[in-house]
């Protein structure tokens, strides 16, 4: 028996004791090239049609005076069925690491990007969005380049990244440089009563420069991810934002003709929390095709939702109910080459979590839904995320079952 | 029961580490029955967990005597050992659970943090309170539940 149908057989087999149902969908689980210790795994594509997965490991320290462990960066590409060699792109032993805050892996044509978060202060929570940009005529991974250049000790993370023309990159991040007491000031306590998260976006050149910077939002949700994707007019940025009200609804930002419109709720849900959901959104884009997913939970009841702009973003219609009841959320999405779309999310029966996938045509209609796989409902198991290369969708989580693995699953519906 | 301390730590660290215990009950909820308690799920990204924690810090120390525990749940699901330095971070001074002790409470995670929740003395959930929470507004909750303060 080849691997890959030990690896295939073992898939369906775990979707049957999930119980996949009628569901007409094949699940392969792919050999993973990453290895055990490893999780906040990401998968992205390219124009060419190749499957990057992005992952993170950790490792016991070596200096027995230190009880930090060394984090490293990894990522692989997949294209012919294969993986290449594992690349590691960074390590270091002084980063940020949390299951809802991690790096981001960019790909376009003449390059690529990632990012993680070093402290930059001996503050807990202080922490700069640093990234290394690829150069492929070397072959090199650039010397890190802090992508926030506030120099406030602070907390800046939950960053979304787009390749864009010409070997640029967007990236967006949550900023916190206006939640720590301004030094002078005649009333800090007040100042860091009122401050809260920023949005920031930023264009920068292959090399790391900045060519523009901008502040996306003043106040948004402190620790739920944003999510960006490329509309007919540029980019698009979706994040939770948060109002003096504390409603934090699923919001929209988008540039066009050099100038970011007014944040939007994609939809009014009227969640009022003073809390963190840590359950970001996911939006996919093609022309004036816009899809956002998001999580939420009014009166304490979690639901996910999907809703579909056909204006760029301008305007959505009403939302369709992914899951309710027993859901954690933590959404991600795909735009599949004739305009259906895929979500994934996280259904919960108590410790438990089934990971599903779920196809939806561009008008909103429910085509098939899968569990691809089960997991722990922990927060250990991560964000998965949705990729896909043509009608191919590839699904990444972290697999608790014996420690901690990234894995990878191919969807075919 | 209280985990070794590391040798190497500084006192000040070992102060914290202290206040720490994973997990504070051997198998069952069964130690802390006669307790109402407080049980606060918390995360190191969680802006407004470490607001809360000083008042819950204080409450812990205030509500000991009437019977009350304050107790504290690691959101982000990780190893005692890392949930011991967070909470070490963090200033947490009250102890925390493991997720099996949690578990065993028939609690689950919340949808938002911070979250905590109101146990009776025979570990009913009484109440749960999403967001941040002060000092005020906890005792409040726990008058209203008829406990005695």
């Amino acid at each position: 028996m080849t691997r890959l149908v030990r690896l295939s057989l073992i898939a369906f087999l775990l979707s049957a004791g999930a119980g996949v149902g009628a569901s007409a969908a094949q699940i392969t689980l792919l050999a993973s090239p990453a290895l055990t210790q490893t999780h906040l795994s990401r998968l992205t594509s390219d124009t060419s049609g190749q499957l990057w997965l992005s992952w993170v490991a950790t490792k016991a320290p070596t200096d027995e005076a230190s009880d930090r462990p060394i984090t490293s960066l990894h990522y692989a590409r997949y294209a012919d069925a294969s993986w290449s060699a594992p690349r590691q792109i960074a390590e270091g032993n002084d980063w940020f690491v949390n299951w809802a805050d991690f790096p981001v892996l960019a790909v376009h044509d003449q390059g690529m990007v990632a990012h993680w978060l070093p402290k930059s202060a001996a503050g807990t929570y202080d922490y700069d969005v640093v990234a290394s940009f690829y150069s492929a005529p070397t072959d090199k991974w650039g010397p890190p380049v802090t992508i926030n250049q506030d120099g406030v000790n602070a907390e800046h993370g939950f960053v979304s990244m787009l390749p864009m023309p010409g070997g640029r990159t967007f990236i967006t991040w949550l900023d916190g440089r206006n939640t720590v007491p301004v030094e002078d000031a005649e009333s800090t306590e007040d100042q860091a009563e009122i401050a809260g998260m920023t949005l920031r976006g930023g264009i920068f050149t292959g090399e790391g420069g900045t060519l523009q910077e901008w502040e996306l939002d003043g106040l948004t949700c402190d620790c739920c991810q944003t999510s960006a994707a490329m509309a007919a007019a540029g980019p698009v940025v979706v994040y939770r934002d948060r109002t003096e009200t504390e409603i934090r609804d699923i919001y929209i930002t988008r540039l066009v003709d050099g100038h970011w419109t007014v944040p939007a709720p994609v939809h009014s849900d009227n969640w009022q929390v003073a809390g963190c959901p840590v359950n970001g959104p996911s939006v996919v884009a093609r022309d004036q095709r816009v899809a956002v997913t998001w999580f939420t939970a009014k009166d304490d009841k979690p639901q996910v939702k999907l809703a579909f702009s056909t204006d760029g973003g301008a305007s959505f219609g009403s939302p369709i109910i992914v899951d309710e009841g027993e859901t954690n959320g933590r959404v991600s999405l795909a735009l599949m080459p004739a305009g259906d779309v895929a979500v994934s999310w996280l259904a919960t029966q108590g410790s438990v979590a089934n990971i599903k996938v779920a196809r939806y045509s561009p008008q909103g209609e429910l085509r098939d839904s899968v569990n691809v796989a089960t997991t722990r409902a922990s927060r250990r198991s991560g964000f998965p995320v949705l990729a896909n290369v043509g009608d191919d969708l590839y699904l990444t989580w972290t697999d608790l079952t014996d420690g901690m693995q990234v894995k990878v699953a191919r969807i075919n519906f | 029961m209280i985990l070794p301390i590391p040798l190497n730590r500084s006192v000040k660290a070992l102060t914290m580490l202290l206040f720490v215990c994973l997990p504070c009950f051997a198998d069952s909820p069964s130690e802390s029955a006669g307790e109402w308690k407080i049980i606060n799920y918390w995360s190191t990204t969680c802006a407004p967990c470490r607001v809360e924690i000083p008042e819950l810090n204080s409450l812990s120390k205030e509500l000991a005597p009437a019977g009350v525990r304050v107790l504290g749940v690691n959101f982000d699901d990780e190893s005692v050992e890392v949930t011991r330095r967070s909470a070490r971070r963090m200033k947490i001074e009250f102890p925390n659970l493991t997720m099996a002790e949690v578990q065993a409470y028939g609690l689950t995670a919340p949808s938002v943090l911070p979250t905590t929740y109101i146990l009776s003395p025979e570990n009913v959930v009484m109440a749960k309170v999403v967001g941040l929470q002060t000092r005020d507004s906890l005792m409040t909750l726990l008058t209203d539940l008829g406990v005695s303060l």
